[in-house]
C-alpha cells in the first residue's frame, strides 16, 4: 500500500539517527536538541557596524564595513569549531557584503557569443516590480529569443544559476520594505552592542549580557533561551514587549519561516523579447507547508526541497514570482554535509535533506542528488569556496574573499561533468543548464525560404496543427473512452487497436486524449489518471507493473510488489495513494512485447478491466491483426471483443496529409505530391514514408535550386517549387535497391565469380551451390576467354567478401571446398547487371 | 545501474536539452546490422526518439551489408528515413589519383628538400611503368577496395630498399605476390611424404565414391596402395595417426561434422578441403613427392 505521509516521516525519523556519517565531522547526532550553533556575536570595538549581518545594501555604501571586525573573529572562532563543528558558526557574515564592488567590476562573460552574458542592472533600493520599464527603455539590442544567462547581477547582486534565494510572496511584498541588517536582541530590541547567542530552538537572538543570569562567554554545546526552557516545562511564558511605537522588524530569515517568502534554487535565468528577467526553480518548503505539518525531529532551519519546477510557462498564479525583481538576496540551503561544514554564511543559512513531492506528498531522502548538485554547480555554498577560509593562516577576510573570487572564476569546465548517465541512475539534473548558450547569430537573423518552411513542416517531429482522416477512428476511441469513463459504474473495458506501422494509430490515441484533457479542463468530465506505456521501451514485460504503480502512485517497487498492490487497486478495490480511486486509462503501445511464455502479463492487465469496481480502461496498440488469436483463448476473449482497425492510408489520404501540413506554403506542386502519395500507397500505405519522401524532394529541389543561382543568378528563379522530377528522384534514391550497382562495382573476379554463380544455377536448376563446383567453372571460363585464373585461395576469398555484403549468402570460409554458396538476390537481377560490363565483355555469353 | 528505461529517458531528455540548445548530436551505429538483431529496442527507442523530440540529432548507420534495412522489424523500418548513401570502390581515375596522393611525399616536410624531389620523380616514373599497372591490375582483379590498396602499399613501401630510399617497382612487385599467397597449395607443398599419402588416399575414396570414410578406411587404402605397388614407404599406425592429425591442423582436411562427441578420431569421419587440381599441383611443387603418387594422380585426373 502507498505509504502515507505519516508513515514516511516515520521511517525517516528511524533512518534519522544512523545518517551516513561518512566523514568524522558529523559525530553528534542529528537529532534537533544536540544541534547547536554556538553563536556569538563580538561587539565591533568601535562603531556600531552590525558584524553579526550585512545586507549588501548596507555593505554598498559602507566600504568600511569590511576592514575592521573581522579579524578578531577569525581569530577567536576555529577554538569553538574544533569542538562542535556540525554547528554553523557564529560569525556568519553574509559573502556579498565584502566582495560586492570587485564583483560588479570584474564582470565576465563566459559565453562570448551571447550579446550580453552577464548584465548589471540596478533597482532603487526596495521598489520591487516598478523598474521593469526602466530596463526596456535600456535595451541596446534586442534579440529575438530568449537569451539564457549562468550569471546575472541584478540589482548590484549576482546571481548564479544554482544559486538559492529568496523569492517575495506577492501579497505581501509590501513588508518586505523592512529588511533589518541586525537582528534585535529579544530582550531590549536593540541591535548591535554586544555578543549575540542564538537559541537553539526559537532562533532568537539574545545579547550575552541580557540575559538573566548573564552569560560570560558563549556555551560550547547548546543553548536554549530561558523562554522556551519555560515552555518545555509547560509554563506559561510571556516574552518581553517591544517598546511602544517600535515595531520588531523581522530578519527574511524569520519570514520565510514564518511564510511570508520563499525559498527558491535558481535553476536556469533567461532574458525575455520584452528584457525582463526570469528564472525556473525549484521551491523549498518549511515543514509547516508539508502535509505532514511540521514534526518533531524537525529541524528549525530545515527546509525541504521540492519537485515542484516553479515554471513561467505554466500559466499559474504564481509565475509572476519568477520574474527577477521578486529575488531579494541569496540565501543558502545545504545539504547536512555542507551544514555541518558551513561556518559564518550569516543568518540565511538553512537545512535540506529530503525532497518533498507536492503531488504524492511523499518525502525521499534528496542527499544523494543534492550532493551531486552542489559538487558541479558553482553553488557558493560548495565546499571549495570554504576549504580557503579554513585555512588556519588568518589572513584578513577581505583578501580570503577576494580569492574566493578567483577561484570561482576558474571555469569549471567538462571534468565536473563528465559523468555517465548511469551514475545518476538514469535520473537528469541541471539539464536545464544546457539550454543557456546563446543560437549564433547568422542562424538567427536566416530567412527561411518557402522550401526551408516546406523541409520544416514536413518533418515526423513536428506535430501537426490537425489530424486529417482519421476521423472516424478517433470517434470511434472517444467514444468508447467516455462510455468507459462516464458511466457511474465505470466497469472496465478494452479495446485493441491495430494497424500497419505509420498509420496513426498512437497519434490518434493521443490527440483523443488532448481533447479529454481539454474537457476535463473545462470540468464536463471527471477525473481520471492516464498512464501511457509502450511495450518496447520497457525492459522486460513484468516491468509494466512497475511503471503503472509508479504512474498511480509515485513509488518504485519491484514488479512483484507492484502487481500485489496493483491487483489489491483493481480486483479488491483498495486505494492507491491518496484520494479516491479515479477511473484509469492504460495505453499500451506494441502490445505484443508483453506476449510472454506463459502470457500472464498480458492477462493479467486484461484480466483486470472485467474485475467489478476496477475502473481500469485498457488500450492496445500493436501491428498484427490477428494477435488476439495468436494468445491463449482466456486472453483472446478478453481482448478481442472491442477492436479498431487503421486501415492503410489510401492515396487520397496521404495527399491530404501532406497537404494540411503544406498548408500556407507554396512550395509543391500539387501533382508532385499526389505522385508521392500514390507511389507510397502502393507499397505500404505508410504516412511517415510519404512525408519522408516529400522532405528528401523538398531537399534535392533546394540543392538544384541552389546550384541554379549560383552560376547564373537573375536567369533561372522560375521554377523553385517541387516538381515531379524531384520527387521522382527522391523515389528513385528511397526505393532503389543498391545491389545493381555494387555488383557493377565490383572487382574483376568478384564479377566472373557471379557470373559463375549464374552459370550454375541455370545449369544445375539448383538454387544452392558449392564451391568446388563453382571454382571449376570459373577457372573454365577464365582458361577459355584468356583471364589468369588467380588460385583457389583467392577466389574464395573474393566470395567470402561478395558473402560480407550480402550479395551471395555462404558458410564461413573455413569449409573451403565443401562451401555452400547462394545468390541473395535475383539470378536476373545479376545477370543484368553484369551483362553490359565493359570489362569483361565475354561474360555475357554465360548469362 | 540504471535501468534501460532509465537510459532511455535520459537520452530522450537529453536530446530535447540539446535540441533547445540548438547543439546537434551525431550518433554513429557502427556494425549496423548487428543492432538490428533480437527485439531492436535500442534501434526503435532511438528512432522513435528522432522523430518525436524536435531535436538537431542524427542517427547514422553504417553496415557492410546491403540488406541491412531488411533486417529491421516492420515498426523500426517505418521509422527509418530510409536513406542509403553507397560507397563504392574507387574507380580507375580515382584510383591514380589516390595512388599519386597516398605515395608521393609532401614538399613540405621535414626531410631534406633535394631528397623529396628525387623521390617523387621517381614515383612518377613507376606510376607510369606499365609493368606497375599490370601489378595494380592484377591486385585488384580480386578485390579492388581501399582497404585492399592500403594494405598493399603498406607491404610495397616496407620492402623499399632502405639504402637509396627509393621506391621501384620490384617492390610493388614483391608486394602483389605476397598479397595474393595460395596458403592450401603452400601448405600441400611443405607436406611430408606420409601426409602426401593420406591426401592421395582420400582422394581415391573419394574417387569410388565413397560418401564417408574415417581414417580406418584411410589406413586400409593405403595399406591396398603399399601392397599393389609395393612402396618404401610404409609406417606405423601410430606414426600415419599423428600424420593425419597434422594435416587436421593444417585445415587440408576436416571432420564431416562439428560435433564434439567422445568417439576417437579414427572413426569419426572426415572429408578433404582441398580440390584435386590443388592436390595435383601440390605434389608437382612438392620436390619430395615420390612418383608412384603422380602417377596415381594423373590416373585419377584421366578418369574424371
Amino acid at each position: 500500500m502507498a505509504e502515507t505521509p505519516i508513515k514516511a516521516r516515520k521511517r525517516l525519523d528511524l533512518k534519522t539517527p544512523s545518517k551516513p556519517l561518512s566523514s568524522p565531522s558529523f559525530l553528534p547526532p542529528q537529532t534537533p536538541n544536540t544541534q547547536t550553533p554556538s553563536r556569538h556575536f563580538i561587539p565591533p570595538s568601535i562603531e556600531s557596524t552590525p558584524t553579526r549581518r550585512s545586507s549588501r545594501r548596507l555593505s554598498l555604501h559602507s566600504d568600511d564595513l569590511n576592514l575592521t571586525p573581522e579579524k578578531p573573529i577569525k581569530q577567536t572562532t576555529p577554538k569553538t569549531l574544533a569542538k562542535s563543528p556540525k554547528t554553523p558558526k557564529s560569525t556568519r557574515k553574509s559573502k556579498l557584503s565584502s566582495t560586492q564592488t570587485e564583483k560588479v567590476s570584474t564582470q565576465e562573460p563566459i559565453h562570448p557569443k551571447s550579446p550580453a552574458l552577464s548584465e548589471k542592472r540596478k533597482r532603487k533600493s526596495g521598489d520591487g516590480l516598478g523598474n521593469a520599464v526602466k530596463t526596456r527603455a535600456r535595451a541596446q539590442n534586442v534579440p529575438k529569443k530568449r537569451v539564457y544567462y549562468k550569471k546575472v547581477v541584478f540589482d548590484g547582486c549576482e546571481f548564479v544559476v544554482g544559486d538559492d534565494v529568496y523569492v517575495k510572496r506577492r501579497e505581501n511584498a509590501s513588508s518586505d520594505d523592512e529588511d533589518p541588517e541586525v537582528e534585535e536582541c529579544r530582550v531590549c530590541f536593540r541591535g548591535g552592542r554586544g555578543l549575540m547567542i542564538e537559541c537553539d530552538d526559537c532562533l532568537g537572538g539574545f545579547h550575552l549580557k541580557c540575559l538573566k543570569p548573564p552569560l560570560k562567554e558563549v556555551p560550547e554545546d547548546d543553548w536554549t533561551c530561558g523562554f522556551c526552557e519555560a515552555k518545555k516545562l509547560g509554563k506559561e511564558v510571556q516574552l518581553p514587549m517591544p517598546p511602544k511605537g517600535k515595531k520588531r522588524a523581522r530578519t527574511l530569515r524569520e519570514k520565510l519561516l514564518s511564510s511570508d517568502l520563499w525559498a527558491a534554487r535558481i535553476e536556469s535565468i533567461w532574458k525575455e523579447v520584452d528584457r525582463t528577467y526570469w528564472f525556473r526553480a525549484h521551491w523549498y518548503m518549511i515543514p509547516e507547508e508539508t502535509a505532514a505539518g511540521r514534526q518533531p525531529h524537525n529541524l528549525r532551519r530545515e527546509l525541504y526541497r521540492t519537485n515542484d519546477f516553479a515554471d513561467a510557462e505554466a500559466n499559474d498564479p504564481l509565475s509572476l514570482l519568477l520574474q527577477m525583481e521578486s529575488v531579494i538576496r541569496h540565501c543558502y540551503v545545504m545539504s547536512p554535509k555542507e551544514f555541518a561544514k558551513a561556518r559564518n554564511e550569516g543568518d540565511d543559512v538553512f537545512f535540506c535533506e529530503y525532497e518533498y513531492d507536492i503531488r504524492w506528498h511523499s518525502f525521499r531522502d534528496s542527499q544523494r542528488s543534492m550532493m551531486k548538485k552542489s559538487d558541479d554547480d558553482d553553488d557558493s555554498a560548495s565546499d571549495e569556496d570554504w576549504k580557503s577560509t579554513k585555512d588556519p593562516v588568518s589572513e584578513s577576510e577581505e583578501d580570503t574573499d577576494f580569492e574566493d573570487e578567483i577561484e570561482k572564476k576558474k571555469p569549471r569546465g567538462p571534468s565536473s561533468q563528465e559523468l555517465a548517465a548511469n551514475s545518476r541512475k538514469g535520473r537528469i539534473f541541471g539539464l536545464q543548464k544546457i539550454g543557456t548558450k546563446s543560437i549564433p547569430k547568422h542562424v538567427r537573423c536566416h530567412k527561411q525560404t518557402e522550401l526551408e518552411r516546406a523541409k520544416q513542416t514536413l518533418l515526423l517531429a513536428t506535430l501537426p496543427k490537425s489530424l486529417p482522416c482519421r476521423d472516424k477512428e478517433m470517434e470511434e476511441i472517444s467514444t468508447f473512452i467516455k462510455g468507459a469513463i462516464c458511466d457511474d459504474q465505470c466497469l472496465g473495458r478494452c479495446l485493441y487497436i491495430h494497424g500497419v506501422p505509420g498509420t496513426g494509430k498512437t497519434m490518434s490515441v493521443l490527440a483523443v486524449m488532448r481533447s479529454l484533457k481539454s474537457e476535463l479542463d473545462s470540468g464536463s468530465i471527471k477525473p481520471y489518471s492516464f498512464v501511457e506505456i509502450n511495450g518496447l521501451k520497457l525492459a522486460t514485460a513484468e516491468n509494466i507493473y512497475r511503471v503503472i504503480y509508479e504512474a498511480l502512485s509515485g513509488h518504485r517497487v519491484s514488479w512483484k510488489k507492484a502487481l500485489h498492490f496493483l491487483n489489491e487497486r483493481f480486483s479488491e478495490g483498495k486505494q492507491v495513494g491518496k484520494g479516491v480511486n479515479k477511473p484509469c486509462i492504460l495505453l499500451i503501445d506494441e502490445l505484443d512485447l508483453l506476449v510472454t511464455r506463459n502470457q500472464s502479463v498480458l492477462y493479467n492487465i486484461l484480466d483486470w478491466p472485467t474485475r467489478p469496481n476496477s475502473k481500469l480502461i485498457v488500450i492496445g496498440i500493436a501491428n498484427t491483426m490477428d494477435l488476439p488469436e495468436k494468445l491463449l483463448p482466456r486472453i483472446s476473449s478478453r481482448m478481442g471483443i472491442h477492436r479498431l482497425c487503421f486501415g492503410p492510408y489510401t492515396y487520397q489520404q496521404l495527399q491530404e496529409i501532406i497537404m494540411s501540413r503544406l498548408k500556407g506554403i507554396d512550395a509543391f506542386d500539387k501533382q508532385a505530391v499526389e505522385f508521392a502519395s500514390r507511389k507510397v500507397a502502393a507499397i505500404s500505405g505508410d504516412a511517415r514514408r510519404a512525408l519522408e519522401i516529400c522532405r528528401r524532394a523538398a531537399e534535392i529541389a533546394d540543392y538544384r535550386v541552389k546550384n541554379q543561382s549560383s552560376p547564373a543568378d537573375t536567369t533561372s528563379v522560375g521554377k523553385t517549387n517541387v516538381g515531379m522530377t524531384d520527387v521522382e528522384a527522391a523515389i528513385q534514391e528511397m526505393f532503389q535497391a543498391p545491389h545493381i550497382q555494387v555488383i557493377r562495382n565490383s572487382s574483376k573476379m568478384g564479377k566472373i565469380f557471379l557470373a559463375g554463380m549464374v552459370h550454375e544455377l541455370y545449369k544445375t536448376g539448383m538454387a544452392e551451390t558449392t564451391f568446388e563446383k563453382l571454382a571449376f567453372a570459373v577457372s573454365c571460363f577464365c582458361t577459355s576467354n584468356g583471364e589468369q585464373f588467380p588460385g583457389c585461395d583467392t577466389l574464395l576469398r573474393v566470395g567470402c567478401k561478395l558473402g560480407e555484403c550480402r550479395i551471395i549468402i555462404c558458410e564461413p570460409g573455413s569449409r573451403h571446398r565443401l562451401q555452400k554458396l547462394q545468390l541473395n538476390f535475383p539470378s536476373d537481377d545479376v545477370a543484368f547487371a553484369l551483362k553490359d560490363c565493359q570489362e569483361l565483355p565475354w561474360l555475357a555469353k554465360y548469362l | 545501474m540504471a535501468s534501460f528505461d532509465d537510459n532511455t529517458q535520459f537520452v530522450i531528455g537529453m536530446l530535447r536539452e540539446c535540441g533547445l540548445a540548438h547543439k546537434t548530436i551525431i550518433i554513429v551505429l557502427d556494425e549496423f546490422h548487428r543492432f538490428a538483431q533480437g527485439k531492436q529496442r535500442l534501434l526503435y527507442s532511438l528512432l522513435d526518439a528522432m522523430q518525436s523530440v524536435t531535436s538537431q540529432a542524427v542517427v547514422i548507420g553504417i553496415s557492410c551489408r546491403l540488406d541491412a534495412d531488411q533486417l529491421l522489424e516492420k515498426r523500426v523500418r517505418s521509422r527509418l528515413s530510409h536513406r542509403k548513401l553507397l560507397f563504392c570502390p574507387p574507380s580507375k581515375e580515382e584510383l591514380d589519383r589516390l595512388l599519386e596522393c597516398l605515395l608521393s611525399l609532401p614538399v613540405s616536410s621535414s626531410l631534406p628538400q633535394s631528397y623529396i624531389v628525387e623521390f617523387n620523380k621517381e614515383l612518377r616514373k613507376i606510376l607510369a611503368d606499365k609493368k606497375f599497372k599490370d601489378t595494380i591490375d592484377t591486385l585488384l582483379s580480386s578485390d579492388s577496395t581501399v582497404d585492399q590498396i592500403l594494405r598493399f602499399l603498406f607491404l610495397s613501401v616496407s620492402s623499399m630498399d632502405l639504402k637509396t630510399g627509393i621506391l621501384s617497382v620490384e617492390n610493388f612487385m614483391t608486394a602483389v605476390v605476397r598479397m595474393n599467397r595460395q596458403p592450401k597449395l603452400e601448405c600441400t607443398k611443405d607436406c611430408s611424404i606420409l601426409e602426401l599419402y593420406i591426401l592421395v588416399c582420400m582422394k581415391r575414396l573419394e574417387m569410388r565414391e565413397q560418401v564417408s570414410y574415417n581414417f580406418n578406411s584411410i589406413m586400409k587404402e593405403y595399406k591396398a596402395i603399399h601392397d599393389s605397388f609395393q612402396t618404401p614407404d610404409y609406417y606405423a599406425r601410430n606414426v600415419c595417426i599423428r600424420a593425419f592429425e597434422h594435416l587436421l591442423q593444417c585445415e587440408l582436411i576436416s571432420f564431416m561434422d562439428n560435433r564434439r562427441n567422445n568417439q576417437s578420431i579414427e572413426f569419426r569421419p572426415v572429408k578433404l578441403l582441398i580440390s584435386p587440381y590443388e592436390l595435383h599441383q601440390g605434389l608437382k611443387l612438392n620436390q619430395s613427392c615420390p612418383t608412384i603418387l603422380q602417377k596415381l594422380m594423373d590416373q585419377i585426373g584421366k578418369r574424371s
